[in-house]
């Protein structure tokens, strides 16, 4: 009874437990000795195929490039989804309060800082077009109310989310 | 002053470093490019998908494991890549007309290795490339029957009969009487 194809190549790849029967096999006898052998040699043949060299060093291509960007790990650009969701539900929340604030929002009160900004302006116009130095005058520091800080804190929040968003869907493509 | 090993250079490049990553590359762009060329059997594809595996691989660097060695972990990503390859382009590949390396001192020797080297490189080329790359893996990347498996996520029985056969035409190519 002869050794397999299949006892000889797993003998040579070291995956197989008979190694012992195998190796006693071998010795005995000729013929499944010499397969062995024609496969060995394929294996040796095989492995020292020189390599071949490229015609061009990719290398330089990564050198040239200064600072590189590593792409993100896939949990954190889902943070982006995240963090829209939770911007999206914060503004839901807010909506009661702002449509109960709005209404409070005094714009008379708001309307005579504007005026006197815009009459500032004018003058400062008037002063360049003297090509006088201007004297630059003081502004007035509008006193804001809770509701319209709370506004415009709101406002800025979604606006930095979607922003950030935007900014790591950039960094992945 | 010692040069700086893998790990170093692989840590420096998750920092941004492009010179850093740029040296790595330096070092293992041949062995990257010997695993495409002997999957693909053309320079040009061969050396196309060098410069992704790296691309790639650059990409993924928050993944890799710096305890790990690199070049195995990168010669594996080659082997996928030109696998997709093959399954996305379904290409009749094109042999090149490829010279090897002279390392032999004796001219007639440096003739034989050639000739030789041509003729393995012709042989592996006619094998169907699910036969080639389990034989890449096998014999170049030295993973054994289930970690090819794995990577292929094909069945053990598979691995083997692709194996077996492979060597089967190739001992056929390279043996036969003239």
């Amino acid at each position: 009874m002869h050794l397999t194809d299949e006892q000889l190549n797993e003998y040579l790849d070291n995956e197989t437990n008979e190694r012992e029967q195998i190796e006693l096999h071998l010795h005995s006898c000729n013929e499944c000795n010499a397969r062995f052998s024609d496969l060995q040699n394929l294996f040796l043949e095989l492995d020292s195929l020189p390599d071949l060299q490229l015609t061009r060093d990719l290398s330089t291509r990564f050198a040239t490039k200064g600072q590189l960007t590593l792409q993100l790990p896939h949990w954190l650009t889902l943070t982006v989804f995240a963090q829209a969701a939770l911007a999206l539900i914060a503004l839901i929340i807010s909506i009661p309060f702002i449509t109960t604030y709005i209404p409070q929002i005094d714009v008379a009160s708001l309307t005579s800082p504007l005026f006197e900004i815009q009459s500032l302006w004018n003058t400062w116009l008037d002063s360049l077009s003297t090509l006088q130095l201007p004297t630059i005058p003081e502004l007035p520091i509008p006193v804001l109310e809770m509701s319209s800080l709370l506004l415009a804190l709101a406002g800025i929040f979604v606006i930095w989310i979607f922003g950030n968003g935007l900014l790591l869907r950039n960094q992945i493509r | 002053m010692n040069a700086p090993t893998d790990r170093d250079l692989i840590l420096r490049a998750k920092r941004g470093d492009a010179e850093a990553y740029s040296e790595i590359v330096t070092r293992h762009q041949t062995g990257v490019f010997n695993v495409c060329y002997r999957i693909l059997h053309n320079r040009n594809d061969a050396e196309d998908l060098t410069q992704e595996t790296f691309m790639r691989a650059y990409n993924r660097l928050n993944t890799f494991d710096i305890e790990r060695e690199f070049a195995p972990w990168i010669k594996r990503v080659a082997a996928n890549l030109c696998l997709n390859h093959i399954e996305s382009q379904k290409v009749t590949l094109e042999l090149d007309d490829e010279r090897d390396e002279d390392k032999s001192a004796n001219p007639s020797q440096q003739v034989e290795v050639k000739e030789r080297s041509e003729q393995i490189r012709q042989a592996l080329s006619s094998l169907p490339a699910n036969y080639r790359l389990v034989v890449e893996l096998r014999h170049y990347q030295e993973m054994s029957y289930d970690e090819i498996a794995n990577e292929l996520k094909i069945p053990l029985s598979d691995v083997k009969s692709h194996l077996f056969r492979a060597r089967k035409l190739l001992a056929e190519k390279l043996y036969a009487p003239d």
